[in-house]
């Protein structure tokens, strides 16, 4: 069985992973670990066609609930977190009803303004959402032992366990989705969403359907993101973090499940650690610029292609490209 | 109170001077080439750093230094139409990827060339008019309202009384019946990159000596410019220059009366709401994006 | 054969100009209904109205006596009224197969649930069958895994027909079916209608080109500048004195 043999291998090397690196790599792992969630939760949103410019404030709001959950009422600390998922994914909701009377570049510059509009109202009341310095002194999540191993949370490899393993679960049920008839329908949406109302489907829930989720997984990397730092601020949920995140997934490539997350983790280790490396401090983002364009540019399929092309027995069969744009 | 209306409206009228130029340089090119601009805003600061360079640094006098930079600015643009827009114009989300890259370059080059931290600019002018006491119009931001009124007056003029504007509103509105007229579409897209650059660049460096220059003052600019882009219709000059000054009487009365934060929500809700009640904007047309 | 759909007073108007005035008619079950008409009639702003693409601006839309006019397409498609599109509207980047199984959607709703945690393997199982068969009928079978892009047009045709009929529908709407195809896909198409019909599926047909279905409908209604022309069998269609002028002078106004 050599298919499972890799990931057995892929397994090893993950767990493996952070005892080969500095102490400021590793918590640059923690940070691309719960990248990876935000950016495959990203490319749910998508399928039906639509890119949001609310992502990562939508993550913020993951962050924020669950913060305040753990602060104000004292919630357990993973349970806060589910629940960060589940008020990012309600914000949507709400979010989808004036959302979605757009399309294409309204709907971008709309979700543009509404995450924008959360943002401003975090930094302007103090209470309960501490202003412009936000919130500090969050409950980080508390040690714990299973038996081989004891959880460290102030340990960065404690914690990249953690969100690794709570990661991976989320991505398995994105995954799942996606190859779902939901999954299906999601396509169709985007497509054709003519045909596939003719068809018998609420076009206007499935979109909305794709955006919850989205969203809820999006909180609960936030959530994840505010229990390790300990501190958040509406500044860390801006639209540079966005931007970061749409390259992820356009420079990635979207065809598939794992090419936004294949953009993330290729540009990220680029920029964290080769360009650090290299010395290049403050032409970091000069050089990260200039990667963006040559890629868009040379790769307009995406990182992805590159992979399809080396394993093209299986790229017949494989998610259909397509252009991102409408 | 009185004072205090009239001293906020003259303010207004200044944000709406720069506001416009920066906004009917985005609209003009995402009429012609059909993509949205993100490092506009980037411009506007290029526009700015020239007035840092030549007329802080070499004390090249303020208003050739301003000439200058909206030649720069303006070339800026065409490298952007040769380099990114033109190899990826069948594909506008690549064209938003691509203007994202070149604005982390240019802010990037802006941080190496001059440092993160704010520049010091001397005042170009302390002349200011005083209409009373407490109403008072600096000199200063005088220049950029007349250099606005002026520009504007002469894009209008050029794009519905010269050839090159016919060519260029018909190339906005049907690209390929204007290809088959004779017109050529690069040749649109160049001047209209070079004229929507200029007037950001002009902006940023005439409104240099009066804000604080540093590397990533083009966030906020870009955010006003496509809340006024959106409110006017997107792809209308003429809703543009009507929306922002609407957008800056807004924000500088409520920024007055109230904060800033407050200001800046009043006028994202503004534009959902025009997006919510017209959600292809006021007048524009949804064919393009 | 009772009165199944029925189409009461149904009027609409775009600005000032009157697309459709006040029209009814009655499809029996079972039947296979043309609506004809010259250029212009109103026919395809009618069929819009009743698949629920418009809503009408006045009248009624009765199925099975239930008023429909105004619900969203989807909901109209969930009462078993199932639309097919003039040109080859189809999910061009999804194989033939998945074309299929979006028709499905209906009769095997996806729960996201059940989907997570597997529990819809019947389902899924089913809605494969169901597409399947439906691909057989129209004789698609052997290209299933192809891309639709790069299938033929007369294929094309055949699957957007394939995916209405995926969902087990009641009543197909068909707009303009023959338009593009040459005699022997035609002849084909026609085939096809006969045995969907003898599957007990209702069928109205849209259609500009009166020679073209007056061989397949039992009852043709035709209509001219949105109004109500004429009724009855093909033959007393073809030999009507209002519907002759009508096409002549349909003719003549688009020349």
């Amino acid at each position: 069985m050599p298919k499972f043999l890799i990931w057995v291998a892929v397994l090893a090397a993950l767990i493996a992973l952070p005892h080969g690196l500095s102490f400021s790599q590793q918590e640059i792992l923690v940070f691309l670990t719960i990248n990876v969630l935000l950016v495959a939760s990203y490319r749910l949103l998508t399928l039906t066609g639509e890119w949001s410019l609310a992502h990562v404030v939508i993550m913020g709001v993951g962050a924020y609930s669950s913060a305040l959950l753990t602060k104000k009422l004292g919630v357990y600390v993973p349970v806060s977190m589910l629940l960060g998922g589940v008020v990012a994914a309600l914000i949507a909701v709400l979010l989808s009803f004036p959302l979605f009377r757009m399309k294409g570049f309204y709907f971008l510059i709309g979700s543009f303004a509404a995450g924008e509009i959360i943002r401003l109202l975090w930094k302007r009341f103090r209470d309960p959402f501490g202003g412009a310095k936000g919130i500090k002194g969050i409950d980080p999540m508390p040690d714990f032992s299973i038996g081989f191993y004891q959880f460290d949370f102030f340990e960065p490899t404690s914690y990249y366990y953690f969100a690794g393993v709570i990661v991976a679960f989320c991505l398995w049920i994105l995954w799942r989705i996606e190859k779902s008839p939901v999954g299906l329908t999601f396509h169709a949406v985007h497509w054709q969403d003519k045909l596939a109302q003719a068809s018998g489907v609420n076009v206007r829930a499935y979109r909305t359907l794709a955006f919850a989720i989205a969203s809820g997984f999006a909180g609960i990397s936030g959530a994840l993101l505010a229990h390790y730092v300990g501190t958040i601020n509406p500044n860390a949920f801006d639209i540079d973090l966005m931007v970061f995140v749409l390259t992820w997934a356009i420079v990635g490539g979207t065809a598939t499940f794992y090419g936004p997350i294949l953009g993330c983790v290729v540009l990220t280790v680029l920029n964290e650690i080769v360009l650090r490396e290299l010395g290049l401090e403050q032409m970091r983002p000069l050089v990260y610029g200039a990667i963006m364009i040559l890629s868009i540019l040379f790769l307009p399929n995406g990182l992805e292609s590159i992979v399809q092309k080396l394993t093209k027995r299986r790229a017949a069969k494989s998610a259909p490209e397509r252009s991102p744009a409408e | 109170m009185l004072d205090l209306l009239a001293q906020t409206g003259l303010n207004a009228v200044y944000a709406a001077s720069y506001i416009s130029l920066v906004a009917v340089g985005l609209v003009l090119i995402f009429g012609v080439m059909g993509v949205i601009n993100f490092a506009h805003g980037e411009l506007f600061m290029a526009g700015a750093y020239a007035i840092v360079a030549l007329y802080a640094g070499l004390n090249v006098p303020f208003f050739l230094a301003v000439a200058v930079g909206l030649l720069f600015v303006g070339c800026l643009g065409l490298l952007m139409e040769r380099a990114l827009f033109r190899p990826l114009k069948d594909n506008p989300l690549g064209g938003l990827v691509a203007s994202i890259g070149f604005l982390m370059i240019l802010q990037a080059l802006a941080v190496m060339g001059f440092g993160v931290r704010m520049v010091h600019i001397p005042p170009v002018t302390q002349e200011v008019i005083a209409f009373s006491d407490k109403v008072r119009l600096p000199v200063a931001r005088l220049y950029v309202i007349i250099a606005a009124i002026v520009l504007l007056s002469a894009l209008w003029y050029f794009l519905k009384r010269t050839r090159f504007g016919w060519a260029l509103r018909a190339s906005a509105q049907d690209p390929e019946a204007a290809a088959l007229q004779g017109i050529s579409i690069t040749q649109t897209a160049r001047i209209a990159m070079f004229i929507g650059a200029g007037l950001a660049g002009i902006a940023g460096a005439l409104t240099a000596p009066l804000v604080s220059v540093n590397p990533h003052m083009g966030h906020s600019v870009i955010v006003t410019a496509f809340i006024v882009i959106i409110v006017g219709g997107v792809g209308s000059l003429e809703g543009a220059i009507v929306a922002s000054v609407a957008y800056a009487l807004v924000h500088t009365f409520v920024t007055t009366f109230w904060d800033g934060v407050l200001a800046d929500i009043v006028g994202l809700s503004l534009m959902l709401v025009v997006l919510i009640v017209k959600p292809t904007g006021l007048f524009g047309s949804a064919d393009r994006a | 054969m009772t009165d199944f759909l029925e189409v009461k007073d149904l009027t609409m108007r775009f600005g000032g100009l009157t697309a459709v005035d006040s029209l009814s008619f009655k499809v029996a079950h079972g039947s296979i209904h043309g609506l004809i008409g010259p250029n212009g009639a109103g026919k395809t702003t009618t069929f819009n109205m009743i698949s629920g693409f418009y809503k009408p601006t006045e009248g009624q839309v009765l199925l099975r006596g239930e008023d429909i006019s105004g619900l969203q397409m989807h909901e109209v498609a969930r009462r078993g009224v199932v639309r097919t599109f003039q040109h080859s509207t189809l999910f061009a980047e999804l194989t033939v197969l998945e074309n299929a199984l979006v028709g499905t959607h209906m009769p095997f709703r996806p729960n996201i649930f059940a989907a997570i945690i597997g529990w819809d393997r019947e389902d899924r199982s089913g809605a494969e069958a169901r597409a399947k068969e439906a691909l057989e009928f129209f004789g698609l079978d052997h290209v299933m895994q192809e891309r639709v892009g790069d299938l033929s047009h007369g294929h094309q045709r055949a699957l957007g027909m394939a995916v209405a009929y995926a969902s087990h529908p009641d009543v197909i709407l068909l707009d303009e079916p023959f338009t593009g195809m040459n005699p022997e896909e035609t002849r084909q198409m026609m085939d096809l209608m006969e045995r969907l019909k003898a599957d007990g599926i209702t069928i109205l047909i849209v259609e500009h080109d009166m020679q073209a279905i007056m061989g397949l409908c039992d009852t043709i209604t035709c209509m001219s500048f949105g109004k109500f022309l004429a009724e009855g069998g093909p033959q007393e269609i073809r030999n009507h004195p209002a519907v002759i002028e009508a096409y002549l002078g349909g003719a003549r106004h688009v020349a």
